[in-house]
């Protein structure tokens, strides 16, 4: 991969730019959360850039780490056919601060991607035009892809129903244990830090 | 510290430390079957074997080895260095050790693993050791290649019974002598010994011996393969299911360190293994200790009883509140445990002296059994020393027996149920007891709560040495039993005081460091050995 | 009596109005795959119209972080169901460009051939479903007859229909049948005939042509931003495909157009999918060809690829490597990788992060159809209710991709 798109970001924006790598051929850049705006819309003005096209934006969690939420985006240019993935750093062990600025205007396939961050890591963005849930109902709680939510939750069911007009009791069976057909290091759960 | 460099890195090292234990203790792991922390090191498996770069200006050592030249197809002589095993070889400063970046080491690894699987069966799917065998981690990192031997692997006995406790497979054993030294060398009791030669070779146990004592789930323990079993885990689990929690033992004073293994979707704990601790219990448990984990399901109880019939917590603490109406501080006596966390008893004796006013504390155990010069301690209670340390003036059960036969007694809240006298007398008190297991008080107590084992909380035990050890918790608490703090803090409320503390971490800040030396002296092993 | 109109000013004969919401789906028969559209209407005009998706959202990223890499396929085999075999190529070329891993020849003409099957089956049920919607069946049943051809070909080669999970790190789970070969040159040219039959019936049609054309348009500039690809990007006049522009397995050793459409509207897109149909046959006959009949199939990496199933009854070594790669999963270098290839819809992009161990950390699933139908309701304001039901046919939204 050239080394266009990183020199000039580095260039640009000297400390802002935390890290970059190009393992496997893909130039990452990752960039202070406050500066997240500015980078992208230089990313897509600057004529030798020209990222024009939003490919990909999604949350990757690193509990153990703080900063935790990873916000990643993947940007392509048609013109210039190629590619950069952007990434940021946002929210603590408690997803508190986990904010970024909204980049819907900069390009507005954005939209929907930022629901789906919001609604699946917990990343709020200001200056969304409509930020709310986007594959889970709006009554879900929690965020999915967190790492610290259990993959055996259960949700409430939908509040204004009641065990008579559901006709079934209310409390909701486990779907399965917890580590169930999970062997060998597959990670498991982080265990819930319990007074016990 | 004298370092020596091992692939380019500096390892630091302690005078007369070989290689890999200079290794090992530095967190790399060179790859080995016969060598143990613990133990001699024999150098028969030659897995570990390196290159030692020869010092500038010294001849390196060299075989002579006949290479087969691709080409020509024919043999020429060629020379290749010379490997030494690292269990044997002593560090020494400057030396420069060649283990991964080696290609004849990558070669020599590659070569050992396919010997040891020549003749390996196909027991995978059936044997115990799958998933935590050092023949599969190895082949994937070693070897990769698939069997180049066309013939029949030799066969040998197959599930021969060496003693009441350990199964053997002569076809699964590779020969490192493992459990051979261990009993020499550490339970000094030369009982195995190997037979034949070559590829016939096999263990044996001495003739008109059978292989037992106290220490034989070690010879499992040790053993790289699944040729040593225990009929106790055979067939039981298979390993990754189950999750494991860092406990310490509960059988004696000596509070081994131990791998507490337990599947969670079934709540239930399979086995021990012993933790590494060079200060408690080196790399060893004995047999009885490590048959305690049954106590985290035997004998439990797991849930309220009034006068010996089952009942709901409610009923118990109702009947409890109805025991204990109008009594004299003075008539009530408090009895500890000493086969309960620190945080237990802490909570119990907290209970007794602030909200209840009551100076008649008492402390009862089991009684004491076998001891040796290894491992095993006489007394059989893993927390005497710590209840010693929090109430120092605490009386045997023998003297609660007495002011009880004297009237000087009439009410009693116990911890446990252990007694190591006739308790029977205390009938005619009136006893709640908080408890995990069933015992002799249990059985004349009026009213019994029911309490988590160690396996299901968190609890600090301090050992003979006076060692405070924390043990984590493993499983969910069973049936309807609770932390014995939870229980007392119930049990207080419902006399009518206010609520105690009764979460972990309120009773740990509250118990502070007074109580045993060293905080929690823990050594994971992160590496298997 | 006199009019009582003639002498009132303009705005006084306005009676009270509100725009009327119309719920369409999630259970609807035009809604492919679960999707709400809640609009607001003036008329029959379209004021605004809120896509809801999520219904068959299944939580497929989760569930990748609690298994291994290979147990993955399942899973993204029914991500864009009507073209499984793309999506099982797609995951399996981003874990070997994790791995570092390049399989053999004859594996790449197989995936190539198999991949470009899955596409014709894609756009024939789109276009087909699409003409459905507009009342005409018989073309509908045509294309489905021919995809049954492909699927009987798909069948035969792996064993399934729809959900064949053949993709594998480092190969595919069988080699080809002996006589794949044979029964592709047998059944493209019949599935042509009915494409072309079906075209016949539809595109002289004034009623199909006039609820396409200019309908649900939308610009090259407006479609770039909104991250569209794919045949719904072509449609509009920009020729990326990844498949020439990034080009991957061995798509640069054959010869094949790209259609491009000029206005970006409904009947561009359809039949845009339809030049597609032919082009891919272009390129099955091409790999066709140039596929090696024998030979090694999969790379021989042990730490992925799984050993014959009888040297693992017999051999100490390969009941372990079995063992290893099933219970623990192959062990995928760390680090972070963004892989894409032309699925059905566009852009299947998966970026993978592993942490080295045989567990996914994070697989994320870039959608094509995310994107597409993140555009719908601005392509639809504006329009009439009536529009919705091609438009929206048109993107190809299919719900298990969307919303993964």
């Amino acid at each position: 991969m050239s080394q266009l798109v990183l020199e000039k970001l580095r260039q640009r924006f000297g400390t802002a730019i935390l890290e970059t790598h190009a393992h496997f051929g893909d130039d990452t850049a990752v960039v202070d959360a406050g500066m997240w705006r500015t980078v992208g819309q230089f990313l897509c003005d600057d004529p030798d850039l020209d990222f024009d096209m939003p490919i990909d934006l999604c949350g990757v969690d690193y509990p153990e780490r703080v900063p935790r939420m990873e916000v990643v985006l993947h940007l392509y240019s048609i013109a210039k056919a190629h590619r950069v993935r952007l990434k940021t750093r946002v929210g603590d062990a408690d997803m508190a601060g986990a904010e970024l600025d909204s980049l819907v205007s900069i390009w507005p396939g954005l939209d929907w991607l930022e629901r789906e961050v919001f609604d699946m890591s917990g990343v709020r963005f200001r200056g969304h035009p409509d930020l709310r849930r986007i594959l889970m109902y709006p009554e879900f709680e929690g965020h999915p892809l967190q790492r610290t939510y259990p993959a055996d939750k259960t949700q409430p069911l939908v509040a204004y129903r009641s065990e008579a007009e559901a006709g079934t009791p209310l409390e909701k069976l486990e779907p399965f244990g917890p580590d169930e057909g999970m062997p060998f290091g597959r990670g498991g759960l982080p265990r819930v830090a319990e007074d016990i | 510290m004298p370092t020596f460099k091992l692939d380019g890195k500096a390892i630091p090292f302690e005078a007369g430390d070989t290689i890999i234990r200079a290794a090992y203790k530095h967190g790399i792991e060179i790859p080995h079957y016969c060598w143990h922390p613990g133990l001699s090191a024999p150098a028969n498996c030659r897995m570990c074997l390196v290159e030692i770069l020869p010092k500038p200006g010294q001849r390196p050592l060299t075989l002579d080895i006949l290479a087969l030249d691709p080409q020509s197809g024919e043999y020429t002589v060629k020379q290749k260095p010379k490997l030494q095993p690292a269990c044997y070889i002593a560090a020494a400063e400057g030396m420069e050790v060649a283990a991964n970046s080696s290609e004849h080491v990558r070669q020599a690894r590659h070569d050992v693993q396919e010997y040891l699987l020549l003749n390996h069966p196909v027991d995978c799917p059936i044997c115990d050791q799958s998933g935590e065998c050092k023949l599969q981690d190895y082949w994937l990192e070693y070897q990769k290649t698939p069997k180049r031997m066309t013939d029949e692997p030799v066969h040998k006995p197959k599930a021969v019974v060496f003693g009441p406790t350990i199964v053997y497979d002569a076809e699964r054993c590779v020969m490192c002598t493992r459990c051979i030294r261990f009993m020499s060398e550490v339970a000094k009791d030369p009982v195995l010994d190997m037979r034949e030669r070559g590829n016939l070779n096999e263990i044996v146990v001495a003739p008109g011996r059978e292989l037992d004592g106290h220490y034989t789930f070690m010879t499992e323990h040790v053993c790289p393969v699944g040729a040593l079993t225990t009929k106790d885990f055979r067939f039981k689990a298979r390993v990754w299911f189950l999750r494991t929690a860092a406990s310490v033992c509960q059988g004696c004073a000596t509070g081994c360190n131990a791998h507490l293994d337990y599947d969670p979707r079934y709540n239930k704990a399979y086995r021990y293994r012993p933790r590494d601790n060079e200060a408690v219990n080196k790399y060893w448990m004995c047999d009885d200790g490590m048959l305690t984990y049954k106590e985290a399901h035997d004998g439990r109880i797991v849930g309220a009883s009034v006068g010996g019939a089952a009942s709901s917590m409610a009923k118990a603490l109702a009947t409890a509140r109805s025991l204990f109406a109008g009594v004299a501080p003075a008539s009530v006596a408090i009895v500890l445990s000493a086969r309960h966390s620190l945080e237990d008893n802490w909570a119990m004796l907290h209970f007794a002296t602030v909200l209840l006013g009551t100076q008649n504390v008492y402390f009862s155990r089991r009684p004491d059994g076998y001891n040796d010069q290894i491992l095993i301690h006489a007394d059989k209670n893993s927390n005497t020393r710590g209840v010693m340390q929090l109430a120092p003036g605490a009386k045997q059960l023998r003297a609660l027996v007495d002011d009880v036969g004297a009237r000087r007694i009439t009410h009693a809240i116990v911890l446990g149920g252990d007694a190591p006298v006739d308790a029977s007398a205390l009938a005619t008190a009136n006893v709640v007891a908080i408890a995990a297991h069933e015992g002799p008080l249990t059985q004349i107590a009026s009213v019994v709560l029911p309490a988590t084992s160690w396996a299901e909380h968190a609890g600090m035990y301090v050992n003979a040495k006076g060692l405070r050890q924390t043990a984590e918790r493993a499983l969910l608490p069973l049936g309807a039993s609770r932390p014995a703090y939870e229980q007392i803090a119930d049990l207080a409320v419902a006399l009518g005081f206010a609520r105690p503390a009764s979460k972990l971490s309120q009773i740990r800040t509250q118990l502070a460091a007074g109580v045993g030396t060293d905080p929690v002296s823990r050594r994971g092993s992160a590496l298997v050995v | 009596m006199e009019a009582l109109d003639l002498e009132l000013d303009a705005g006084e004969l306005e009676l009270p109005a509100e725009p009327m919401h119309l719920n369409m789906g999630p259970s609807h028969p035009a809604m492919h795959g679960t999707v709400r559209i809640v609009l607001e209407l003036s008329g029959e005009t379209i004021v605004k119209a809120d896509v809801q998706i999520g219904y068959l959202h299944r939580g497929f990223e989760k569930m990748c972080e609690r298994g291994t890499w290979a147990q993955v396929f399942p899973y993204v085999d029914r991500l864009n169901y009507v073209s499984p075999m793309l999506n099982n190529v797609g995951y399996a070329l981003a874990v070997e460009k994790l791995c570092g891993l390049s399989v053999p020849d004859r594996c790449q003409w197989y995936r190539m051939a198999l991949g470009e099957l899955a596409r014709i089956s894609d756009h024939l049920t789109c276009d087909g479903a699409m003409a459905m919607e507009l009342g005409a069946f018989t073309p509908f049943l045509w294309f489905v007859k021919a995809r049954e051809m492909v699927w009987d070909i798909l069948e035969e080669e792996t064993g399934a229909r729809l959900t064949h999970s053949f993709g594998r790190i480092g190969g595919m789970a069988e080699p080809p049948t002996p006589d794949f070969k044979g029964l592709c040159r047998a059944g493209l040219p019949k599935i042509l005939d009915l494409v072309e039959e079906g075209e016949r019936m539809l595109l002289r049609n004034r009623i199909f042509l006039d609820r396409l054309e200019n309908v649900g348009a939308i610009s090259r500039a407006d479609a770039i931003a909104l991250g569209w690809t794919g045949p719904c990007l072509r449609a509009t006049g920009v020729p990326y495909d990844i498949r020439k522009a990034h080009p991957y397995l061995k798509y640069d050793e054959v010869d094949f157009d790209v259609p491009v459409g000029t206005k970006g509207d409904t009947l561009d897109r359809f039949l845009v999918r339809l030049g597609e149909i032919r082009q891919s046959k272009r390129i099955i006959e091409q790999v066709l060809e140039r596929m090696p009949d024998e030979g090694p199939l999969n790379c021989d990496d042990p730490r992925v690829v799984l050993p014959d199933k009888m040297a693992v009854y017999t051999t100490i070594e390969a009941t372990i490597q079995h063992f290893k790669l099933i219970m623990e999963g192959a062990r995928v270098p760390s680090g972070e990788v963004y892989s894409y290839t032309e699925g059905g819809n566009g852009e299947l992009g998966y970026y993978l992060v592993s942490d080295g161990s045989g567990t996914p950390y994070r697989v994320r699933i870039r959608p094509p159809c995310f994107q597409i139908t993140g555009g719908l309701s601005k392509i639809l304001e504006g329009r009439m209710l009536s529009d919705i039901v091609p438009t929206f046919g048109s993107l190809n939204m299919i719900g298990g991709e969307c919303d993964h």
